[in-house]
This record gives structure tokens, C-alpha cells and sequence, in this order.
């Protein structure tokens, strides 16, 4: 019963609530022209989509990002993996990330997963982002080209031990639709992956998808929005063996507290999803029923 | 045997953007930032040509030469000059601030 769908909705409503508090908090930053504003860095705006911005030359981020994924088909399932990352922009092209991985896992009753409560050091990433179309006052899309290759001693759906290397590799773009007002983001991903387990089996998989993100800027500090996720599973990694697919999708909020300091929180509910070979509604095989971000950085 | 030199180079373009266009002269704008203020607070330069702004700080505290459109950040020291490079650019507007005061702004028109 105390499965993640009024869970998913509480937090929903807490989104919501931080935004109606930072928009109406600041009445006079209200009334402002968006013009008046400054330009914004997008790369964090959308939620679990990543926007194209590479930050500036010569600056440096800290951050902490968590992710929640909540929810099986049956018994309790909460698992988290947190970055802490740096990050840096070398050039006016480039933006290089690594960090360290730290997992938990609280799992009980799940079909097919080993009961389990864990805190973990689960393995390390690097990113790499090259800034290919770049916006301008007469050009409002830009594009990134990424790539992270992560690597995991701690699985991340099961907890167990194993040791996993991933490669994402994703498109991220984004439009200013309104001038330091409205914003449209786009995700395209195919992420591989190889993991070997304890006992000497070898997994490979692949997950490819995209998504859509609004952003709406209320105040010049805080944007809200909302994103759509389409993901589909494969038990390898050329994109050959389709297992399932699903679609997410929540709400997103953007705060920048200071120049230096911002947040970022999404969530995101599985609406639809399939298993191949399981008439059952949703995919929650090979996704969750909900998953959360939260990240907050500090840019010095 | 030629992979390698090739992935490096390609690196190194990714990198430092090294193209014609950065070997040509850069178009030197020239900034005082005092009382707040930058001055002038429009400039303009030719497009497809790399820029130096040479920022020159008379306050008596040091601000932040930044632009997200520009990507570019830079804190000048009270009484002290800086200069900041910036890539070859497309036509366009391209605002710039201090990152330390809200009121300071100024925009570069690249034509």
C-alpha cells in the first residue's frame, strides 16, 4: 500500500509548491520585462532532460545530484545513485565532468531482485560535451553533442555486486521560444551497456529513447515545466533484442538562490509501458514507476 | 598507425578550437568599468573574427566580466585591467554584466 502513486503525487504537489512560493514571493520581479533579464544557462532548466549549455569558459561546478527510482510490480522498491561531480569548461566549445557514484538500495518483496538494504560507493563517470550549433540572437536552437562512460561495481537496479560499464551517449538540444522566457528541450539517447556478474555471466543491453521538455521562466530566478520521456529496452547492445518500452513524465523546477548556487528538482511517473511477452500494463521490468532528481551545484 | 595522430588532432580542434578564423588578429574592444558602470556600454565588432576585450576595473572592488552568450567569465581586480578572448562570432547581440552587480550591463552588436 504504500506503493509510489499518491508518493508520486505528494511529490508533485511539493514541486508545485516550492515554485508557487519562489514565483509569488517575488512579486516585483513579476512585473519585470523578461528583456530585462539576463541570459540563461539551459543545460539544467528541463529536469531529467539536459539542455545544450556547456557553461562558461574557465568556470568550475560542484554538484550533488541525486536520482530516485521508486516502484516495482510488486513488494517495496527505492533505489538512489548520487553524483558528485565536477565540472569544468575548458574552451567555449567544450565541458569536461567526473565524479564518483554512490548508490542505495532498499528492496523488499520484488519479484525477481534479492531483498536488500545497502549504502554503497558504486563506481565512477566522466562526461564529455561539445557545443555544436550555438545560439544566437538570430538563431534560437542549440545543440551538445555528449558522451559519459560510467563505470559501476554496485548494479543499478538490483544492488547487487558486479562490475558494469556504460556508455551514454546523448543529443541534447533546446529552442528559446520567447525570448529569456520560454524554452523547448529535446534529449536523444542510446546508452549500451555491459555488466558481468559475480558468478561470471555477461549481460549486454542497451536502452534508446528521447524526450520533450517545456520551461517556463515565472521570475527571473525560477523556471517550472514539465517533461516527456519514451524509453526502449534492449537485450543487447546493437538495438536488436526489444524488451519493452515506457513513458514518463513530470513536472520540473528550476531555482537559481544565487549567481553562483542553484537547484534543480524533477519528477517523473511512468504512464504507459509494456513488457514484451507479458500483457500487463506498464513496464516496470526494466523501468520504475516513478523516479526523482535532485541536484544542487555551486559554481566557483 | 594513423588512427591515433588523427583521434589526437581531432581532440586538439575540439579543444582549443584551433581554425583559421583564431589565427586572424583579434578585434580589441576596449572597456572601462567605473561606478558601477561599463563604458561604453555598446560596442560593436565585425563578424568572423575573434575579440579581445581589454577590461580596465577603475572601482575600488573587483567585478566579473561575464556572458552567457559570449560563454565567457573573468573577475578583474580593483584598479587592474583584464582581457578576455572570445571565438570568432556569428552576427547577433551578445549581452554582457558584471556578475557582482545586477546593474551593470553593456551588449556587444557583431555585424
Amino acid at each position: 500500500m504504500r506503493r509510489a502513486v499518491p508518493s508520486g503525487r505528494l511529490h508533485t504537489t511539493a514541486l508545485c509548491a516550492i515554485a508557487c512560493l519562489f514565483a509569488c514571493g517575488n512579486g516585483t520581479a513579476r512585473a519585470e520585462d523578461a528583456n530585462s533579464w539576463r541570459e540563461l544557462e539551459t543545460k539544467y532548466i528541463f529536469g531529467f532532460t539536459t539542455g545544450s549549455g556547456i557553461g562558461l569558459e574557465g568556470e568550475k561546478e560542484f554538484t550533488v545530484e541525486s536520482l530516485g527510482r521508486f516502484g516495482k510490480r510488486d513488494g517495496s522498491y527505492a533505489a538512489t545513485e548520487t553524483k558528485y561531480e565536477f565540472e569544468f569548461t575548458p574552451s567555449q566549445f567544450i565541458q569536461i565532468e567526473f565524479g564518483a557514484l554512490g548508490s542505495t538500495h532498499n528492496i523488499s518483496g520484488v519479484t525477481g531482485l534479492d531483498d536488500r538494504n545497502q549504502a554503497a560507493l558504486a563506481g565512477a563517470f566522466a562526461e564529455f560535451r561539445y557545443l555544436a550549433i550555438e545560439r544566437t540572437s538570430n538563431n534560437p536552437l542549440s545543440v551538445t553533442l555528449a558522451v559519459e562512460p560510467t563505470v559501476r561495481r554496485i548494479d543499478e537496479t538490483s544492488g547487487e555486486r558486479v562490475r558494469n560499464f556504460e556508455f551514454e551517449t546523448t543529443v541534447n538540444a533546446d529552442l528559446e521560444l520567447m525570448r529569456n522566457r520560454l524554452y523547448a528541450g529535446f534529449n536523444l539517447l542510446y546508452e549500451p551497456e555491459v555488466t558481468q556478474t559475480v558468478i561470471g555471466d555477461t549481460q549486454r543491453e542497451a536502452a534508446f529513447g528521447g524526450s520533450a521538455a517545456l520551461s517556463l521562466r515565472v521570475v527571473s530566478n525560477v523556471l517550472i515545466g514539465g517533461e516527456v520521456w519514451y524509453l526502449r529496452h534492449y537485450d543487447a547492445a546493437n538495438l536488436t533484442s526489444f524488451t519493452g518500452d515506457a513513458v514518463m513524465l513530470g513536472p520540473t523546477l528550476y531555482v537559481q538562490f544565487t549567481p553562483k548556487i542553484f537547484m534543480v528538482a524533477a519528477w517523473n511517473t511512468q504512464v504507459w509501458g509494456r513488457e514484451i511477452g507479458n500483457p500487463v500494463s506498464l513496464n516496470l521490468a526494466e523501468f520504475q514507476r516513478n523516479r526523482a532528481k535532485l541536484k544542487f551545484a555551486w559554481e566557483f | 598507425m594513423l588512427k591515433r595522430p588523427t583521434l589526437a588532432a581531432l581532440a586538439a580542434i575540439a579543444i582549443f578550437q584551433v581554425s583559421p578564423s583564431q589565427a586572424q588578429q583579434a578585434t580589441e574592444i576596449r572597456l572601462t568599468y567605473s561606478q558601477g558602470q561599463f563604458q561604453p556600454s555598446q560596442v560593436s565588432a565585425p563578424a568572423d573574427k575573434p575579440i579581445a576585450f581589454r577590461i580596465k576595473n577603475l572601482d575600488t572592488k573587483a567585478m566579473e566580466f561575464e556572458s552567457s552568450s559570449l560563454r565567457v567569465e573573468k573577475v578583474v581586480a580593483a584598479g587592474t585591467e583584464g582581457i578576455v578572448n572570445v571565438r570568432a562570432l556569428k552576427p547577433g547581440r551578445y549581452e554582457f554584466y558584471d556578475d557582482f552587480n545586477d546593474k551593470a550591463r553593456g551588449a556587444l552588436t557583431v555585424q
